[in-house]
């Protein structure tokens, strides 16, 4: 099992659109996802977009992504990136 | 009458918000499926369980596909943005932990699938209303929505197979969603009337974009219409009639029969200037809502655009605003579209009633809260990334940018100073642009009307915007059935305020020009020019019906039968003046007109 912790920076949070993004991520992997708020301790199910969306998790949350399986190491990169880069939102100056 | 013994009541008149204008008159095809389906409780036995089971993934198959082909559908119908709410409802569907729940349900509970797809949503939309984000809250009606879709699959009757209506049908439903909309046959739809919704709704921008009559806001027109029985709609009066009477259905029908050779046959008059008899040349411009509009204009005849309501390009979107890039090939089309003619942009007018931004709570008296301008000097890098998309896309075409809801002169110093600002760091960033960008004001608060020569002095023109302006001179909302009736766009504190506007521009050299719902109804149309506007914006279906009114009548007998109007003591008065002498004045339009309800 691999974690680490990431933040949530693109202006809207993990709203539909990076919800989406993520599930559609994590669900190329073999290795069971999973998030888990920081800050409520709440977690979710990464490759459901039902269960990301409950996690509310707007900008500046803090998320522990948890995963686990053959290609874990792999996965964890990647969503890690997502993350990072906004889920590829906020082209040019990062207005929106 | 001798009758009474009738179950159903006839002639029962519904009011409403007018939505989109013209008369239909039909027969009901009610949709209340869309809210809560029909579903049973059904015990299984373990050996039927498997059968549930694999209805359910039939039914979530079938599901997707329908999905599929809609969102197709809809992206070639209504453009891209409308179609984005169907992804959610894709992946919803596509949820393993949701089919997990759904199947488990089944197996565990021993019930039939119905039952597992509407107690899980009900679950599921239980726990997003707990959840302290409004954004979130509003998902649950996508929920809903892909829950109903299951449900009806599963259950088999699917009501109607909505892209092949064999009658001619009015739509009556709780509400007009967007997936709806791309299912229906829209030859044989001829308006709709919903229970939910103003103005800004869903429903009202689909049906003016459709060109059909639509009355919205009626509350409970489900209840009371079932499908089958006749129906007259009266979009622009904002009214719905149910099982109407012989008389009253003969009446309509004369009704539409005149609106209709006035309307429509849109090539008619398209080559032809909106000039009355004695010369006087009036420019009709197009309101634009739905990008796929533009296209359509040169059909109509719009002499460019009045005003490009910016926000409802994305209102499906919201809270997500487009980044600069994607508004920037918006308005580059528009302003390639519009040409010579050229185009205002509105910026943003969010907030209010038109849904409000990520991070704003709900306010107790929206209408007079931050909304339009105010938010966009709030929210300053929303509104620059605007500007600097509307600055390029200006290099092809002729924009020009309208500040909405202006109540003082440093709200109009404030975004200049941001404009200019924006303008400098595109220079300094060697971004290329248009930095000849006219910034107009809209005239709709009563203290902008007021103080309209200090705006004029500091604008380069002024919009009035009266829809707005009615509502805040006369305080009156009107989506409020309790107080519609006091939304009077003929009474003469409007009139002597747009004559106040008119005197100010004159004097002060700068163009004035009107947008609003008053400018597309011939009737007030003529009593606007009347008062000395020169320049009308509306919805650009009501175009030719306008300019041929406009080339009815001579200007110079408005002019002074509007200043007798001015001088009456209420809009009753005014109404009853211009019902009498625009007839007698110009019986080739107004004859055949008159006797509005």
């Amino acid at each position: 099992m691999q974690e680490r912790t990431v933040t949530i920076s693109n202006r809207l949070g993990l709203h539909a659109r990076a919800a989406a993004r993520l599930v559609r991520r994590a669900s190329q992997f073999n290795s069971s996802v999973k998030l888990l708020r920081e800050d409520t301790g709440e977690t979710a199910d990464g490759k459901s977009i039902l269960s990301v969306l409950l996690l509310a998790a707007s900008r500046g949350t803090s998320l522990i992504i948890k995963v686990e399986g053959d290609d874990e190491e792999r996965a964890l990169n990647a969503l890690a990136e997502l993350v990072e880069q906004k889920f590829g939102e906020e082209l040019s100056d990062g207005v929106f | 009458m001798a009758s009474s013994s009738v179950t159903r009541s006839r002639d029962v008149k519904l009011k409403g918000v007018p939505a989109s204008p013209g008369i239909a008159v039909g027969r009901v095809l009610r949709l209340d499926e869309r809210g809560r389906h029909q579903f049973y409780y059904i015990g299984v036995s373990a050996a039927q369980s498997r059968m549930e089971v694999r209805r359910l993934r039939e039914a979530l198959q079938e599901a997707r596909a329908q999905l599929q082909v809609i969102k197709v559908r809809l992206a070639k119908q209504l453009g891209y943005e409308h179609s984005f709410i169907l992804d959610a409802h894709l992946l919803m569907l596509e949820d393993a932990r949701l089919i997990e729940e759904l199947e488990h349900d089944i197996r565990t509970r021993r019930v039939n699938a119905e039952w597992a797809v509407r107690s899980v949503a009900d679950r599921a939309i239980d726990a997003y209303k707990q959840v302290n984000d409004s954004y979130l809250r509003e998902r649950t009606s996508d929920l809903e929505d892909v829950a109903t879709r299951l449900l009806t699959i599963l259950s088999g009757h699917d009501k109607f197979d909505l892209s092949k209506l064999d009658q001619d049908v009015i739509i009556v439903a709780k509400n007009i969603w967007p997936s709806t909309v791309a299912e229906l046959d829209f030859k044989r739809v001829l308006g709709f009337a919903t229970n939910s919704g103003g103005l800004t709704s869903h429903s009202a921008i689909i049906a003016r974009s459709l060109g059909i009559p639509a009355v919205v806001g009626l509350h409970d027109v489900t209840r009371l219409a079932k499908t089958g029985n006749s129906i007259v709609i009266d979009g622009s009066e904002g009214c719905v009639i149910l099982r109407p009477t012989k008389p009253v259905l003969t009446a309509y029908l004369a009704k539409r029969k005149r609106e209709a050779s006035h309307r429509a046959r849109p090539a008619a008059n398209t080559a032809q200037p909106a000039e009355t008899t004695d010369g006087a040349r009036i420019t009709l411009r197009a309101n634009v809502e739905l990008h796929t509009e533009i296209e359509s204009l040169p059909l109509f005849g719009a002499e460019g655009v009045g005003l490009y309501r910016s926000e409802f390009l994305f209102l499906t979107r919201l809270p997500e605003l487009p980044g600069e890039d994607e508004q920037y090939d918006l308005y580059r089309k528009l302003a390639e579209a519009t040409g010579e003619a050229g185009a205002n942009i509105r910026v943003f007018d969010l907030g209010g009633d038109k849904l409000t931004l990520e991070g704003f709570e709900a306010e107790q008296n929206p209408a007079l809260g931050l909304r339009a301008i105010r938010l966009s000097l709030r929210v300053e890098h929303i509104f620059r990334t605007q500007l600097r998309a509307i600055l390029r896309a200006n290099l092809h075409g002729r924009l020009r940018v309208v500040l909405p809801l202006i109540s003082t002169i440093t709200e109009l110093r404030e975004a200049k100073r941001i404009i200019a600002d924006v303008k400098q760091e595109m220079a300094e960033a060697r971004v290329e642009h248009n930095a000849e960008l006219p910034i107009g004001v809209m005239i709709e608060v009563p203290a902008a009307a007021l103080m309209a020569d200090v705006f004029a002095r500091e604008a380069d023109f002024l919009s009035v915007g009266t829809n707005d302006l009615i509502q805040y001179v006369l305080a009156v909302d009107r989506a409020n059935e309790n107080v519609a009736h006091l939304y009077q766009p003929l009474h003469p504190a409007i009139l002597r305020t747009i004559a106040h506007l008119v005197r100010v521009a004159e004097s002060q050299q700068v163009a004035l020009e009107l947008c609003g719902e008053m400018a597309a109804d011939p009737l007030q149309a003529i009593a606007l020019i009347g008062l000395g506007i020169r320049t009308l914006s509306l919805v650009p279906g009501s175009i030719p019906l306008v300019k041929n009114a406009i080339r009815s009548v001579e200007l110079q007998r408005v002019r002074s039968l509007m200043k007798d109007a001015m001088k009456l003591a209420s809009s009753r008065e005014v109404e009853e003046l211009l019902a009498r002498e625009l007839p007698r004045q110009a019986p080739r339009f107004f004859a055949a007109w008159s006797s509005r309800a």
